[in-house]
């Protein structure tokens, strides 16, 4: 793909935010920018530099039933419509497509009611070690394949201060990059608890009962991240596995 | 506005929550941002059916892409704010009278003296946006204010401004070039970008 000059670029990239490029020129310029991470950071820069414009539109307020449509289309329980029928952004691969498929998001267990019991795809429980320290107990699967399939993991309490993720089966084709374990928590950003790799065996993980990161969480996610964990903090690569869990308590 | 405008560091929450399927925080995040971008929309499509469309695919695709967020390295209503205008952009089919555009809105990007939306609150990104549209001729920044609000195409900002096409053409091509310029010098010396 040819490189454009720089002011060019400028113009042009500017020409996309404010969207006097139209048509098949737009499609191209979208088709560049793909190919050109120079490009996209220029289109980032004149979002940022002019989307403050919206600030000064009045707000109008859309009807309900918009929101229901939403609530439709990325809950398989309550309509029909493909969650991925209006999605235009590049999204190749197969994390990718199990990161927007319905199948996989029914499964979180974070939808009302109990839903979340019809499909298990992971759970994970509280009981009572030999001391009376809290230990729990994670199986996560991938719930794109079917129920007799072995889980990918087993996350348990090894010890009162040791976390101990399993990997019992790996996730194809990621052997570049790290799997990262999460924990939602019921106020907050999600947490890094790690990272392992996607091989048979066990990693360990130091942590307790009070540790501040597993406080009030109530979910578990893995998500593929590029090798040694997201760069940025927050997960950033799709979700190949989660669970719904109860809060973990202080000992 | 019916909901609190939710702080920038409360919506980025919202939408890392978002990218691991919290369907509580996505709910949050709608309710927080819906009648702004619904607004934005509605300048563009001009038909509130069409508008109520793009919302919805747009949150689909929010929905769908959160993860994506953590990578643009922008302000979660800029980046947000984005994906709504592209779809309008995207589904847009006009055939309409140029009629009902509103040159209030666009005449008074820079006029101090305009009184602003009641929900309006100045961040310094708009802050410093609004000094550089200043440093624009009039023409440029009416240019680039009706085609960013809505969304009209250079022919139609031609037969709207009644000015040859090639001249708004180059209203718009300089009217960037100095914006960029602007914005580079006043973000360069806050160590941003």
């Amino acid at each position: 793909m040819r490189k454009l000059p720089q002011d060019s670029a400028h113009v042009i990239a500017g020409e996309y935010v404010l969207g006097t490029l139209r048509g098949p020129a737009r499609r191209r310029f979208e088709a560049m920018m793909r190919a050109d991470a120079a490009l996209t950071t220029i289109v980032r820069q004149w979002e940022s530099g002019l989307m403050p414009l919206a600030d000064r539109v009045p707000a109008v307020e859309p009807p309900a039933r918009v929101w229901r449509a939403i609530e439709a289309r990325i809950d398989p329980y309550r309509g029909a419509a493909p969650a991925t029928a209006a999605d235009s952004s590049p999204s190749p691969g197969k994390w990718s497509g199990l990161w927007s498929s319905l199948a996989f998001w029914r499964t979180f267990g974070l939808t009302a009611g109990g839903r979340a019991s019809v499909l298990l795809a992971g759970f994970l429980y509280l009981s009572t070690g030999p001391r009376g320290e809290p230990v729990f107990v994670a199986v996560l699967t991938d719930p794109t394949a079917p129920a007799t399939a072995p889980p990918h993991l087993v996350i348990s309490m090894h010890s009162p201060d040791l976390l101990r993720v399993r990997m019992v089966r790996p996730w194809a084709n990621v052997d570049t990059k790290s799997l990262e374990l999460w924990v939602l928590p019921t106020k907050g950003q999600p947490r890094s608890l790690g990272t392992f790799t996607n091989a048979p065996g066990d990693t360990m993980i130091k942590i307790t009962a009070t540790d501040p990161r597993v406080q009030g969480a109530y979910a578990l996610a893995v998500s593929l991240e590029p090798k040694g964990g997201s760069p940025t903090g927050q997960p950033t690569g799709p979700v190949v596995a989660s669970g719904s869990i109860a809060p973990v308590r202080r000992s | 506005m019916a909901n609190p405008e939710a702080s920038p560091a409360r919506l980025a929450e919202l939408l890392s929550r978002t990218a691991l399927g919290d369907r509580k925080a996505f709910a949050e995040l709608y309710e927080s941002t819906r009648s702004k971008l619904f607004a934005v929309s509605l300048r563009i499509v001009r038909e509130p059916q069409l508008a109520e469309e793009v919302l919805q695919d747009s949150f689909v695709s929010i929905w769908n892409h959160a993860s994506g967020y953590a990578q643009a390295k922008s302000a979660p209503a800029t980046w947000m704010t984005a994906i709504v205008r592209n779809r309008s952009l995207d589904i847009v089919r006009r055939t309409r009278e140029l009629a009902d555009v509103d040159d209030v809105l666009a005449g008074n990007l820079v006029d101090e003296g305009a009184a602003p939306p009641a929900e309006y609150q100045a961040s310094v990104d708009a802050h410093q946006l609004h000094e550089c549209l200043k440093e624009l001729e009039a023409e440029q920044r009416q240019s680039i204010a009706l085609a960013f609000f809505h969304g009209l195409t250079h022919s139609e900002l031609a037969a709207h401004m009644r000015r040859p096409l090639g001249t708004v053409k180059t209203h718009i091509r300089r009217g960037l070039l100095r914006l960029r310029d602007c914005l580079d010098r006043t973000q360069g010396a806050e160590g941003g970008r």
